[in-house]
């Protein structure tokens, strides 16, 4: 007699060994983060001086709407500078690693026809989604353990054994709730894409809410449960119900995937697929109508995510700019204008913080594209395109062109939508970024984004398996400018990535040759990819 | 004569040390439906797609229209169609938009004929082509093929998810495309469809072509397999050209194989017997086959 989830155990083993490479790498990654960041942290926030210093700048609203709002009570210690800076930041990390693990293990196993393989088998109807669930768990848990253990070995000034742990199992239950979110989400959509787009469309709306909250009112940040990981206030007075909270709603999300994956059939998302054209429109023509009609909802997506994300950021602007919140005597100490001055200041310093931010993630989608013409090569898409007289410079300019488009207009969407809301929320005008530091702000980082692309056609020509290391680049080069000051990151550490060789902007002037000098690197780079991929064989099923 | 539409001498293909590719030599011409049969692995899907300019030869020469499979891959395309064996289609077009799609990127469009295919192929083009089974996305690509004018069509193991009817439908749209003259190469395992409708077939094993030529042809080389009632008692298998030979279940009744080329003398020595009652069974294409399979494994 076979349950519903008759052994699920078995495949939450297989599970392990089909992801053990990825796995493995998250969990070095984020587990030598953590520990890396804990120990760097005894060394550089360790004096009352060095803390006193970083209180000031955690407590900006700049800072609070990043890295989330705590409060501090009486001494602040070492422990406590690093929980602030540190928990909103890694739970995005564990998020993240969270979605990515939820929804390859289910919907796109089912996709790719796995699934119906297994449950051909004396396998129970929910077997393949208990394994994920147990899958997760587990790696979770296990991480959790392993930051507490990082943290302790640590041993930072102020740190607590319980706080080490709360640390631990907030941040594993806070990835393993929206990994149960993704698990949802993959029995409501057909397709892995469709799944992963909702869920990080609730993603993108917890930490947006996260972040308003925590500018304008902490207390409301109780509804993004994003939000919960501040509340743990780990080296104070550890609190553990939000802990609970975190794994309620983990638990409740978990019984709902089980539901709909009970009532649904295989292959089949819980919302149905309704039927399409009978014959194509005019303008599905040639492969650029193509790839933009297959990715068409996502790039909006994502533009109207990052729109949102820049109008969201450009809401704490009349926070931000208005030193005299801060400290009121300045009016009369130095007046008007230099208040002014000041104010314009701060606002630059801030948004030349995000244009790293926002050009970074404006690279995501581009690259992603460039990337996609490997992998639709492997999965045999290109099969029927290079059948027809279709070249390969034009299938390379296509997934190419629409990259590098596509990272421009994000970066542009994101940055004015900073700078346009972040404008109209000051009382004067004139405190805001100009026209001027606007269009230098875009100029600056263009080239670095265009680098990033010209990266992955260079990969797709020469070492398409090898493209996780671009990823790796990207995500080095940003962390190494979001929080290289926070750590005291070397100069030369900082260097190592294309967001290092600019002037930040707009706080400098655009270097006009640098500028240059990038785009012809991005040139040659992306002349070399073509090279290579108009000569090598293409590697199908 | 005119120019054969496809000519290859001597193609090699390495994938590092692994030789995919040893030595494919073969030709088809215009108004030909030729065969190209041979097991899984054997190197059929690799030879296609060396001649589709998706992956490059090590070796030798290939060219289509005269032009060079590699360098001319554009413009030999425009008059070329293609299936491939296993159809991927994007997931979240339909399966009339994939045809048009198809059509369009070889500068045809979708005509009367487009839908009369998909009517007699019984293919629903509404539906997502995600939700299609590998026949439906089979009917897909064979459509976008069958309906686009072009001089050289490529079908590798195109029936493969097809029922029996659509089959048949494929059999005759090929049949049709011969009398027009086009050129057709047909990859297949699926013997009775390649015996029915090739003029030339040509074998394939690990990498090496080793038999090119029509059914008829083929068959001088192999063995006809006779059944035959003599008057009287008969013992042939000393003959030359004769093997397995074995008593059948009625007196006087034999069963054994004969060589082609030693058939007459062999037919000599029964008349001699007095036949009661022959039967002769000409090599299928399987036979032939398996007689070439198992002389590679002996």
């Amino acid at each position: 007699m076979v349950g519903k989830m008759t052994r699920a155990a078995l495949l939450t083993r297989i599970g392990f060994k089909r992801d053990r490479f990825r796995l493995l790498i998250w969990v070095v990654v984020l587990a030598g983060l953590m520990s890396a960041v804990a120990v760097k942290f005894v060394d550089i926030y360790g004096t009352p001086q060095e803390i006193n210093a970083i209180v000031g700048t955690l407590k900006s609203p700049a800072i609070v709407a990043m890295f989330g709002a705590f409060t501090f009570t009486g001494t602040v210690t070492t422990a406590e500078v690093f929980a602030n800076e540190m928990l909103v930041f890694m739970a995005l990390m564990q998020v993240i690693m969270n979605l990515a693990l939820s929804v390859h293990a289910t919907r796109d196993e089912e996709d790719r026809g796995l699934t119906e393989l297994v449950r051909a088998h004396a396998v129970g109807p929910l077997a393949p989604l208990t394994a994920a669930i147990n899958e997760l768990t587990l790696v979770n848990f296990g991480l959790g353990i392993l930051y507490a253990v990082g943290l302790d070995l640590a041993s930072m000034p102020g740190a607590t054994v319980s706080g080490n742990w709360l640390i631990g199992l907030g941040l594993a239950a806070t990835g393993w709730l929206f990994g149960m979110l993704g698990l949802v989400t993959s029995q409501l959509a057909d397709h892995a894409a469709s799944a992963t787009g909702m869920a990080y469309a609730l993603f993108g709306l917890s930490y947006l809410v996260r972040m308003i909250t925590d500018v304008q009112r902490p207390r409301l940040t109780w509804w993004s449960p994003l939000g919960w990981i501040e509340k743990l206030t780990p080296y104070q007075t550890p609190n553990w119900r939000p802990l609970l909270l975190m794994l309620l709603t983990g638990l409740v999300l978990a019984a709902v995937a089980l539901l709909i994956a009970q009532r649904r059939d295989i292959g089949a998302g819980a919302i149905a697929t309704r039927p399409g054209r009978r014959t194509a429109s005019a303008w599905l023509r040639g492969p650029l109508s193509l790839l933009w009609r297959r990715q068409r909802t996502i790039l909006l997506g994502w533009l109207v995510g990052v729109i949102v994300l820049g109008a969201a950021y450009g809401t704490v602007f009349n926070t931000i700019g208005d030193i005299l919140k801060t400290n009121p005597t300045m009016q009369q100490v130095f007046g008007g204008a230099m208040v002014h001055a000041a104010n314009h200041h701060l606002l630059v310093g801030f948004s030349s913080l995000l244009t790293v931010v926002l050009a970074a993630i404006a690279v995501i989608p581009g690259l992603q594209l460039v990337l996609k013409l490997y992998t639709d090569e492997t999965s045999g898409w290109l099969e029927s395109l290079y059948a027809r007289p279709v070249s390969r410079t034009r299938l390379l300019l296509t997934y190419s062109g629409l990259g590098l488009l596509t990272s421009t207009t994000l970066f542009l969407g994101g940055w004015a939508g900073l700078v346009l809301t972040g404008n109209a929320s000051l009382t004067h005008a004139k405190d805001g970024i100009t026209a001027f530091e606007f269009w230098q702000g875009f100029w600056g980082q263009l080239p670095v984004i265009w680098l990033f692309v010209a990266l992955g056609i260079l990969l797709v020509g020469w070492w398409p398996r090898g493209r996780v290391a671009v990823w790796l680049y990207l995500a080095y080069g940003f962390l190494s400018q979001y929080m290289g000051n926070l750590l005291h990151l070397p100069h030369w550490a900082k260097q190592l990535t294309p967001f290092g060789w600019i002037k930040s902007v707009p706080e400098h002037a655009v270097d006009w040759p640098t500028f240059t000098g990038l785009l012809a690197l991005a040139a040659v780079l992306a002349l070399l990819g073509w090279w290579r991929y108009t000569r090598r064989d293409l590697q199908l099923r | 004569m005119t120019q054969p539409v496809l000519e290859i001498h001597h193609l090699q293909k390495h994938f590092g040390r692994f030789q995919a590719l040893k030595d494919i030599t073969f030709t088809v011409n215009s108004g030909e439906v030729f065969g190209f049969i041979g097991p899984n692995g054997a190197g059929k899907s690799t030879t296609i797609r060396t001649l589709l300019g998706l992956i490059r030869a090590t070796g030798g020469h290939a060219t289509i229209f005269g032009q060079d499979v590699w360098r001319d891959n554009v413009a030999i395309h425009q008059r070329l169609a293609y299936v491939p064996g296993d159809v991927y289609l994007w997931p979240n077009l339909t399966g009339g938009e994939t045809i048009d799609l198809l059509l369009k990127l070889n500068g045809t469009a979708h005509t009367a004929h487009t839908d009369e295919l998909i009517k007699r192929f019984g293919l629903d083009p509404t539906k997502k082509a995600r939700t299609y089974s590998k026949g439906n996305r089979q009917k897909v690509a064979l459509i976008a093929a069958f309906s686009q004018d072009a001089d050289f069509y490529i079908f590798d193991e195109p029936t493969s998810g097809l029922d029996p009817l659509n089959e048949r439908l494929f059999q005759e749209a090929v049949l049709h495309l011969k009398q027009q003259g086009k050129a057709v190469l047909l990859s297949s395992h699926i013997l009775s469809e390649v015996e029915r409708m090739c003029d030339r077939i040509a074998i394939i094993r690990e990498g090496t072509i080793i038999e090119t030529g029509s059914l008829a042809e083929m068959r001088h080389l192999t063995r006809t397999e006779i059944t035959v009632t003599t008057e009287q008692p008969l013992a042939a298998a000393d003959l030359p050209g004769v093997h397995s030979f074995q008593p059948g279940r009625h007196p006087h009744e034999y069963q054994f194989a004969v060589e082609a080329q030693q058939l007459a003398s062999v037919m000599a020595t029964l008349t001699a017997h007095g036949i009661v009652a022959l039967q002769s069974t000409p090599p299928t294409l399987e036979d032939l086959f398996m007689h070439y399979y198992g002389a590679g494994k002996e």
